[in-house]
């Protein structure tokens, strides 16, 4: 194999790699501004995207493919390390698309700003650890790859250096995550005794009895835990809320909006083969000798873990004050929809979970966004300090509206759409999922209330007496005053192209659905 | 062939939207809007063949069908479906008829007038669409879209307990509409219907078994019951509508009850007769506890709105006893008890607003011999009242006389539960009228006037409507029987 070949398919992490490795020789030259790092990074990610859906073959840039069309949804290898599939590719575009967002979105943050080379590095860093991951074909490559992400981001939490909160809650990150990571490595090691092999194709092959039923099952458990932290998973969550809301706002984005995805995304390779393939264990039950199906109690298990996560986030985001506290555990009630999505393990399940997270990068990472901006406007940090928000910027009001209403699953939202086709396929698969569906779409209706009450408050409650001038609030900050309303053009730009797309896509999915569906259905057939 | 329901819905939603824009001018592009919707309705009805087994662009026993696919996987087949049958046109007539009236009896609000008539015409637009729309996930997205502008209207233009009220609705309907998703979805995926079109999925849901239909109809009948409302889910309705403006609680008893009885036909009764079979006892008790419990409420209230209220929980008690019956005169009443109790009741409530306005109060002990004083005012009050009590030559007599008339078919001696609560009620609206309109002078402040024109006009649109389909109800019933209702054996 020469050279060209093996290292073409993965152009886009090339790309990736390469502007993270100038960016920090370019800190090194003690070239630091904001604008020149970041366009970096915006180009960066822009390249890697448009590489990554060339790939998914879209016919106006098929020609730019870097992967041979033989390679993508090829039948798995006992052997190898990585294999692109369809799906991976579409998860490649949605991180990137986060990532895409958050770095235009930070190019308009003060020009002089300490650490913008560290941030925009690191935050190229982790999005290649993400995009590893979806190539990921085998265990150990896999959890590498978490890692990669997981330790560019509590550094990315921590880049500021001065405020003691986000200091706090990197530290708190990175124990958190430091013992998840053991429980991953230690559950990859006990399946490593019961198969032989870190091969996920070659774990979905040795389907049937397996020599050391406790051991899978373990092993699995073990790995359940590792990756439910990562993913915030309740009742692995505690750490989530008090780091999105401790890190700098832009991070807290990329987090909810992109790297807690990564977990989602290694759940469907884990355990598609459990919930799919893999019958039974031992000649008989776990512990006795019966055969029983390991199906059933994976899909019970993370059933349960589904709706502990939407049930617990919902009701806790019910009674938070802070904005920002209130979206973290919204952010961890969408990542139970989610999991609905692996445990009923179907191709529409499976589609459905993949489009409510692409969604979910337009509607809370993008709300995150929002968010920072509202606070270089000087408004506080609580929910009653959006009063009169409305009036005071109906474009930005509107957009952000826009983006909870789509949380909340609202019709002709995008929002609506990925929970509509999510649950349908919970329906569809009938049984025990039926409930699951139920229980999505109770949550959906409990949280109506905490987004409905941001929306009450930012357009019916009166302004508060003496509204916060941005002028003496930006001027006090050094800069000169940003374009775009004080938002800064490129933050504006990130904003209205997710609320667009929210709508856009809210009301005609085809194209996007379409291409999920066909990326779901090779998943589901060829595994990992 | 002019893609008709199209137009309609453009019309509405143009309609709307400007509406929302126009500032002061809204009442004038609601009032446009609004006789623009009645016109075209009036078109419709004229195309409408009006023949059993009328078939239109492809869709069997539909009028003005469009289908265009609208979301297409291998799982999933979503069309933009919408088409017109007999049922759904005499609704569609109630909504334009009530929009207008609307539109025009509240000519005087004055807080944020592009909003509230805004609002208005969004909720009609929803109904519309909640009438039109033969496809699942259509049906869906209009019968949530008529929650959002009812909300807002009750909490931001209603009476002091508005907001409670408002989360009340809310909160109940959203979560009875929910169940009906999960139903219908169950529907579709259960019978392996080939797409959530209705026709689709009629054809495939007569191959579930009987208890599968049994259990999908119980769903929907949850579902849609709570809109209806039948007791004892039925809380919602009497705050909702004591603490709505006038217009929501016109809309909200004229339109938005029946989409909970035109849901069960639609999507229930129709495309799952077995089940209505199985049960239909369930059905009939909850029938004869809503007739029985709902004028029970209605007559030991003081205050004339909620006791209008609480008479709508026996009205469709008895429109969900004509639907159970599960034969073709029983869905013919029952279609005839929702568009007149759609026009009287809106009479009824625009009377309580307008006593309201006029006397500062809606109790009735505490109001007397008002006519003299009001005597515009006291003729709508007593032509509602004697609508409601079905006096003949008015609108709500053809339709309680099919209704009993079919349960006297399907029941037998049942038939006297409803007829004696109708005999007390009438007696009690006759006694409300003696002591509020009729007898000495009492509770009239020394500047009370009669209503002022707008509340007049809207007023008498209705009493038309009320006058005009009392005497020819055949307009109504010719273009009802002529819908095709699959499922009833024998008819």
């Amino acid at each position: 194999m020469d050279v060209a070949s093996f290292v073409l398919p993965f152009l886009p992490e090339v790309v990736l790699l390469a502007a993270t490795l100038l960016i920090f020789l370019l800190d090194v030259l003690h070239v630091r501004r904001t604008e020149i790092v970041g366009a970096l990074a915006v180009a960066g990610a822009a390249v890697a995207l448009l590489l990554v859906v060339a790939d998914l073959r879209f016919a106006p840039l098929a020609s730019l493919a870097t992967l041979p069309a033989g390679r993508i949804d090829a039948v798995g290898s006992p052997t190898a390390l990585f294999a692109f599939t369809s799906l991976g590719l579409v998860f490649q575009g949605v991180f990137l698309i986060a990532t895409l967002l958050v770095s235009l979105a930070s190019v308009s943050r003060p020009s002089d700003e300490r650490g913008a080379p560290i941030f925009f590095g690191l935050l190229l860093l982790a999005t290649l650890g993400m995009l590893l991951v979806t190539v990921a074909a085998d265990l150990i490559f896999l959890l590498l790859a978490v890692e990669l992400t997981s330790i560019s981001t509590y550094l990315l939490v921590a880049y500021t250096r001065r405020d003691p909160r986000s200091l706090e809650a990197a530290m708190k990150f990175y124990i958190i995550g430091a013992l998840s990571t053991t429980l991953s490595f230690f559950g990859a090691s006990l399946l490593y005794g019961a198969y032989g092999t870190t091969n996920l194709y070659a774990i979905r092959l040795a389907a049937g009895p397996v020599g050391f039923p406790v051991l899978v099952l373990l092993g699995y458990g073990f790995l359940i835990a590792g990756l439910a932290f990562k993913a915030t998973l309740v009742p692995f969550h505690a750490w989530a809320v008090d780091v999105y809301d401790g890190a700098p706002t832009d991070v807290t984005a990329f987090l909810a909006g992109g790297s807690k995805k990564v977990g989602l995304f290694a759940f469907f390779l884990v355990f598609l083969a459990p919930i799919l393939f893999v019958r039974t264990v031992g000649g008989g039950s776990p512990f006795t000798g019966a055969a029983v199906g390991l199906g059933p109690v994976f899909q019970l298990t993370l059933g349960v873990l589904a709706v502990l996560t939407m049930t617990v986030g919902n009701v806790l985001a019910l009674l938070q004050k802070e904005m920002k506290r209130m979206l973290a555990y919204s952010s961890i009630s969408q990542a139970g929809y989610m999991l609905i999505g692996i445990t009923v393990g179907t191709a529409p399940a499976i589609a459905g979970a993949t489009l409510q997270i692409f969604a979910h990068v337009f509607m809370k990472g993008a709300a995150f966004l929002v968010v920072g901006g509202v606070a270089a406007l000087g408004i506080g940090p609580l929910v009653d300090d959006y009063r009169g928000l409305g009036t005071r910027r109906p474009l930005l009001s509107v957009a952000f509206a826009l983006m909870l209403l789509s949380l909340a699953g609202v019709p002709l939202t995008i929002g609506f759409v990925s929970k509509f086709v999510l649950f349908s396929a919970a329906v569809q698969a009938q049984g025990f999922f039926v409930w699951l569906a139920v229980a999505g779409l109770l949550n959906s209706a409990l949280s109506v209330f905490y987004y409905a009450r941001v929306l009450k408050v930012m357009f019916f409650d009166p302004a508060p007496a003496a509204p916060a001038d941005r002028g003496a609030v930006v001027g006090a900050s050094g800069p000169s005053i940003l374009p775009a309303g004080g938002l800064g053009y490129g933050r504006a730009v990130a904003i209205g192209l997710s609320a667009a797309l929210i709508v856009l896509v809210g009301l005609y999915p085809q194209p996007v659905l379409g291409a999920i569906q066909l990326a779901a259905q090779h998943f589901v057939a060829t595994g990992a | 062939m002019l893609p008709l329901i199209s137009i309609v819905l453009a019309t509405l939603l143009a309609g709307t939207v400007a509406t929302f824009l126009s500032g002061t001018k809204a009442r004038w592009t609601a009032l446009a809007t609004s006789l623009a919707f009645l016109a075209e309705v009036a078109v419709l009805f004229v195309r409408y063949p009006g023949w059993p087994g009328y078939t239109g662009a492809g869709i069997p026993g539909f009028a003005e069908g469009e289908s265009y696919a609208w979301i297409h996987l291998s799982w999933l087949q979503i069309n933009y479906t919408v088409g017109v049958d007999g049922i759904s046109l005499v609704l569609i007539l109630l909504t334009a008829i009530l929009q207008v009236a609307t539109v025009i009896y509240s000519w005087g609000e004055e807080r944020r007038p592009s909003a509230y008539f805004g609002l208005v015409l969004l909720t009609c637009l929803g109904c519309f669409g909640v009438f039109v729309a033969l496809d699942i996930l259509l049906f869906f997205l209009f019968w949530e879209a008529v929650l959002v502008p009812m909300f807002f209207l009750i909490g931001f233009w209603g009476g002091p307990r508005r907001r409670y009220a408002a989360l009340k609705f809310f909160v109940y309907t959203h979560v009875a509409s929910i169940v009906m998703l999960v139903g219908l979805l169950a529907l579709v995926f259960y019978s392996g219907a080939t797409s959530f079109d209705f026709s689709a999925v009629d054809a495939a849901a007569r191959g579930l078994t009987g208890v599968v239909q049994a259990f999908l109809f119980l769903a929907l009948f949850f579902g849609f019951g709570v809109k209806f409302p039948i007791v004892p889910f039925h809380t919602w309705l009497p705050d909702a509508h004591v603490e709505a403006p006038t217009g929501a609680s016109v809309l909200l008893a004229g339109l938005l009850l029946k989409l909970g009885g035109y849901g069960l036909i639609r999507w229930a009764v129709e495309v799952l007769p077995s089940g209505l079979h199985t049960d239909q006892p369930i059905l009939f008790a909850v029938a004869f506890l809503s007739i029985v419990w709902g004028s029970v409420l209605s007559l030991s209230q003081r205050d004339l709105k909620r006791m209008v209220a609480y008479s709508s929980i026996n009205h469709m008690g008895i429109v969900l006893l004509a639907i159970a019956l599960g034969s073709s005169l029983g869905l013919l009443a029952a279609v005839l008890l929702m568009f007149a109790h759609g026009i009287v009741s809106g009479l009824l409530f625009m009377s309580a607003g307008s006593v309201h306005h006029t006397f500062g109060t809606r109790d009735i002990p505490n109001l007397g011999g008002i006519t003299p004083r009001t005597p515009a005012l006291s003729t709508m009050i007593m032509v509602g009242s004697l609508a409601s009590l079905g006096l003949p030559a008015l609108i709500s007599f053809p339709a309680e006389f099919t209704a009993l008339l079919a349960t006297y078919n399907g029941l037998g001696y049942w038939v006297f539960v409803p007829l004696a609560i109708l005999v007390v009620t009438a007696a009690f609206y006759l006694w409300m009228m003696q002591r509020m309109l009729f007898g000495p002078e009492k509770g009239v402040p020394s500047d009370a006037r009669d209503l002022p024109w707008y509340e007049g006009v809207g007023m008498g649109i209705l009493v038309a409507a009320t006058v005009v389909f009392g005497i020819l109800p055949a307009l109504l019933v010719d273009v009802i029987v002529s819908s095709p209702v699959k499922g009833f054996p024998g008819t």
